[in-house]
C-alpha cells in the first residue's frame, strides 16, 4: 500500500516536474521538444535519483551513527567537496568535467580521512569519533577552502561556493548516465544490510549476540553510505537537508524497520526533492531559487507536523 | 614580528601627521568648494586640494587619471591595471575589505572608496587615524557623472572633471533604443547567473543597439535556468574573458539546447573595459558595437 502510494506520487511529480517550466512548451510538442529532453526530463530524473540517494544514504548514516542529527554531509563530506572544487577552479583544471570530479575526490578523501580517524587506537568506528572525526576534517577543509578563496587572484572562485550550495542546473543524460551506474552497488550493500542494521539499532553488543558482524556491517555501510553520497555531491553540489528530514519522515509514518525504511526513503527522498527542483524553477520565473531554500520551506512544515503528531500520541 | 612592529610605527607617525590637518578644517572655513557629499550621506571636507590619494576601486583609479589627478595617486588595489601609469603606484592589496593599515602606510590626505558594508567600517577606521575620505557608489552608468564631479572637486581638477562628467551624464540620458540584435551576458554557468536590468553592462548592450534579454530583470543580476535562456534565445552570449576560448560549458549537452551556445556566437569582452564602470565607457559601447556587427 505505502509502495503504491509512493509510486503514484513520484509518477505524478516527474510528470509535473516535465509539464512546467518556465519556457513555454505546447502541450501536443512535448515529445518533440528539446527542452524537455534535453534539460527538463535529465533535471527531474537527476533530482529524483540524487533525492533517493541521499534519502537512504541519511537512512544508513543515522543507524550508524545512532544519532537523530546525522546526515549524510555530516562526516566531513560536504567540507572536502568545497575543497576539491575550488581547487580546481584554483588550478584551472580543463575540462568541462574538471570541478564534480574533484569534488568527488575531495569527498571521498575527506571521508576516507574520517574512516581512518573512526578506527585508531582501536576504535572500531565509534559514532563518537566518527562524529567528531567528521566536524574536524569539514572544518579543516573548509579552513583551507576559504584561504585559497581569500588569497587566489581568480574572482570566478566566488561562484565555486555558488555551485557547492547545490541545484540541478547542470542535470543532462551523462550526469543521469553516471549516477545510474555508480548508485546500484552501494544502494545493493545498503538494502542487504537492512536486516543487521535493525540490530544495531539494539546496540553494539545486542547484534553481536544476536549474530551480526557488527565489525563489517559498520565498514560496509560507512562506505557505502558515504560513496553514495559523494556522488549526489559530484552530480549536484551539496544538498542539505533531505538526507536529515527524509529518513526521519519516513521512520514516524512507516516504522523502524529498515527493510522497508530504504526504499520509502528514496521514493520519499526523491518526491522531495524532484518536486523542490520544479518548483525553484518556476515559481519566480524567469528567476530561479536555490534549489535547496525550496527543499527547507516545503520540508520542514511537515517534519513540523509529523513530530507534534508523534510527540502528543 | 618586524613588519608589524613597523606598520604600527607608521601608523603612529600617520596619526601625528593627521591631527594639524584636522584642526585647520575646522578652523578656517573651507576654501572654494572643496566640500561635497558623499553617497553615504557624509560631509566630506578638504581644506586643501587632495594630494596624496589612495584609490580602493580601479572605477575609482581610471576616472583619477582621466580627470587628470593620476599624479595624485599613492595607492591603489591589486585590479587597478589601467591605465597602464596605475600599475606604477603602489598596491594597497586586493580592497576587499581594504587593508587599514596599508591604506594608512601611504599618507594619504583622502581615500576613495566604493559604498559597501565593509568599507564604510574601514572608512570610519580612516577617519579615527585623521584621513578624510570620501564613499561613492559606482554600479551603474548613470553615477559615473557624480562620481568624477567630486573627485573632480576634492582634487581640485574641476574643469576636467566636469567635462569628462558631461559626457558620461550625456550617455546616461541617451533614450534607449536597442536595435534588433539580443544578447544574454552568461557570468556563470552552474547555476546559471546572467546580468539584469539594474546593471552597468544592461545599459551598455542598449546603448551598443543590442537587447539583453534579461532586460525585465530588476536586479544587476540573478539566477536563471538553462530552459529560460533557451526560450529567450538570444543571438549572442557575451562573456566577460580577456581571451577568445568559448567557455568550457559550451560543449556540454544541457547547454547546446541554447541556440546561440551551439552555434558558438561568443561575445568575448575583456574584464579591464567591460568588467566595471569607467570613463571608456564610450569606447566600450563603440567596442561592443564593433564585435556585434562583426559576430563571432
Amino acid at each position: 500500500m505505502k509502495y503504491l502510494l509512493l509510486a503514484v506520487a513520484a509518477g505524478v511529480t516527474l510528470a509535473a516536474a516535465v509539464l512546467f517550466g518556465p519556457a513555454d512548451v505546447p502541450l501536443r510538442d512535448i515529445m518533440s521538444s528539446p527542452i524537455v529532453w534535453q534539460l527538463r526530463l535529465p533535471r527531474a530524473v537527476l533530482a529524483f535519483l540524487v533525492g533517493g540517494a541521499l534519502g537512504v544514504s541519511g537512512v544508513a548514516l543515522q543507524a550508524l551513527v545512532r544519532n537523530p542529527l546525522a546526515d549524510p554531509f555530516l562526516l566531513g563530506l560536504s567540507g572536502g567537496a568545497g575543497l576539491g572544487a575550488v581547487a580546481a577552479i584554483a588550478l584551472d583544471l580543463p575540462g568541462p568535467w574538471a570541478l564534480p570530479l574533484a569534488a568527488f575526490v575531495g569527498a571521498v578523501s575527506a571521508m576516507a580521512l574520517v574512516y581512518r580517524l573512526g578506527l585508531t587506537g582501536g576504535a572500531e568506528l565509534d559514532p563518537r569519533v566518527l562524529l567528531l572525526g567528521g566536524v574536524a576534517v569539514g572544518a579543516f577543509a573548509a579552513a583551507i577552502t576559504t584561504a585559497i578563496v581569500s588569497l587566489a587572484q581568480a574572482t570566478e572562485l566566488r561562484n565555486a561556493f555558488l555551485w557547492l550550495w547545490g541545484g540541478f542546473s547542470g542535470a543532462s543524460w551523462t550526469t543521469v548516465l553516471v549516477i545510474l551506474v555508480y548508485a546500484p552497488l552501494p544502494l545493493g550493500i545498503l538494502v542487504a544490510a537492512a536486516r543487521p542494521l535493525d540490530l544495531l539499532a539494539l546496540g553494539e553488543e545486542p547484534a553481536q549476540y544476536l549474530g551480526a558482524d557488527v565489525r563489517r556491517l559498520k565498514r560496509l555501510v560507512y562506505l557505502a553510505a558515504s560513496l553514495l553520497t559523494a556522488a549526489a555531491v559530484a552530480v549536484a553540489g551539496v544538498i542539505g537537508f533531505v538526507g536529515l528530514i527524509v529518513p526521519h519522515l519516513c521512520r514516524l509514518v512507516w516504522g523502524r524497520l529498515h527493510r522497508a525504511l530504504f526504499p520509502t526513503a528514496f521514493l520519499a527522498g526523491g518526491i522531495l526533492l524532484a518536486a523542490a527542483d520544479t518548483l525553484a524553477r518556476t515559481v519566480v520565473a524567469p528567476r530561479e531559487l536555490p534549489v535547496g531554500i525550496v527543499t527547507a520551506l516545503l520540508g520542514v512544515p511537515v517534519f513540523a507536523f509529523l513530530l507534534r503528531r508523534w510527540t502528543a500520541s | 614580528m618586524g613588519r608589524w612592529a613597523h606598520r604600527t610605527h607608521l601608523t603612529g607617525l600617520l596619526l601625528l601627521a593627521g591631527l594639524p590637518a584636522c584642526r585647520e578644517a575646522g578652523r578656517a572655513p573651507p576654501r572654494g568648494n572643496l566640500v561635497v557629499t558623499d553617497d553615504a550621506g557624509r560631509r566630506v571636507a578638504l581644506a586643501a586640494p587632495a594630494r596624496r590619494v589612495v584609490s580602493l576601486l580601479p572605477s575609482f583609479t581610471e576616472l583619477l587619471f582621466a580627470i587628470g589627478a593620476g599624479d595624485r595617486l599613492v595607492g591603489r588595489t591589486t585590479w587597478c591595471d589601467y591605465p597602464p601609469a596605475a600599475v606604477r603606484v603602489p598596491s594597497v592589496g586586493d580592497g576587499m575589505p581594504p587593508n587599514v593599515e596599508a591604506v594608512a602606510a601611504r599618507h594619504p590626505d583622502l581615500v576613495v572608496l566604493y559604498r559597501s558594508g565593509p568599507n564604510i567600517t574601514a572608512a570610519e577606521q580612516l577617519e579615527r587615524l585623521g584621513i578624510k575620505t570620501v564613499l561613492l557608489d559606482l554600479n551603474l552608468l548613470e553615477q559615473l557623472g557624480p562620481a568624477a564631479r567630486r573627485l573632480g572637486m576634492l582634487t581640485d581638477r574641476r574643469a576636467a572633471a566636469d567635462s569628462l562628467a558631461h559626457l558620461m551624464d550625456s550617455l546616461a540620458a541617451q533614450p534607449l533604443a536597442p536595435g534588433p540584435q539580443s544578447l544574454v551576458f552568461i557570468v556563470w554557468d552552474n547555476p546559471p547567473i546572467v546580468i539584469g536590468a539594474g546593471s552597468y553592462l544592461d545599459r551598455l548592450a542598449a546603448l551598443a543597439g543590442a537587447r539583453n534579454v534579461f532586460h525585465d530583470i530588476a536586479s544587476p543580476s540573478a539566477q536563471v535556468s538553462i530552459e529560460t535562456i533557451a526560450a529567450r534565445d538570444p543571438e549572442f552570449v557575451a562573456v566577460l574573458s580577456d581571451s577568445a576560448v568559448p567557455p568550457r560549458y559550451a560543449t556540454r549537452p544541457e547547454w547546446r539546447v541554447v541556440r546561440a551556445v551551439r552555434a558558438k556566437r561568443f561575445l568575448f569582452l575583456p574584464g579591464q573595459l567591460f568588467g566595471r564602470p569607467g570613463p571608456r565607457v564610450a569606447q566600450a559601447v563603440r567596442e561592443l558595437r564593433r564585435r556585434l556587427d562583426q559576430g563571432p
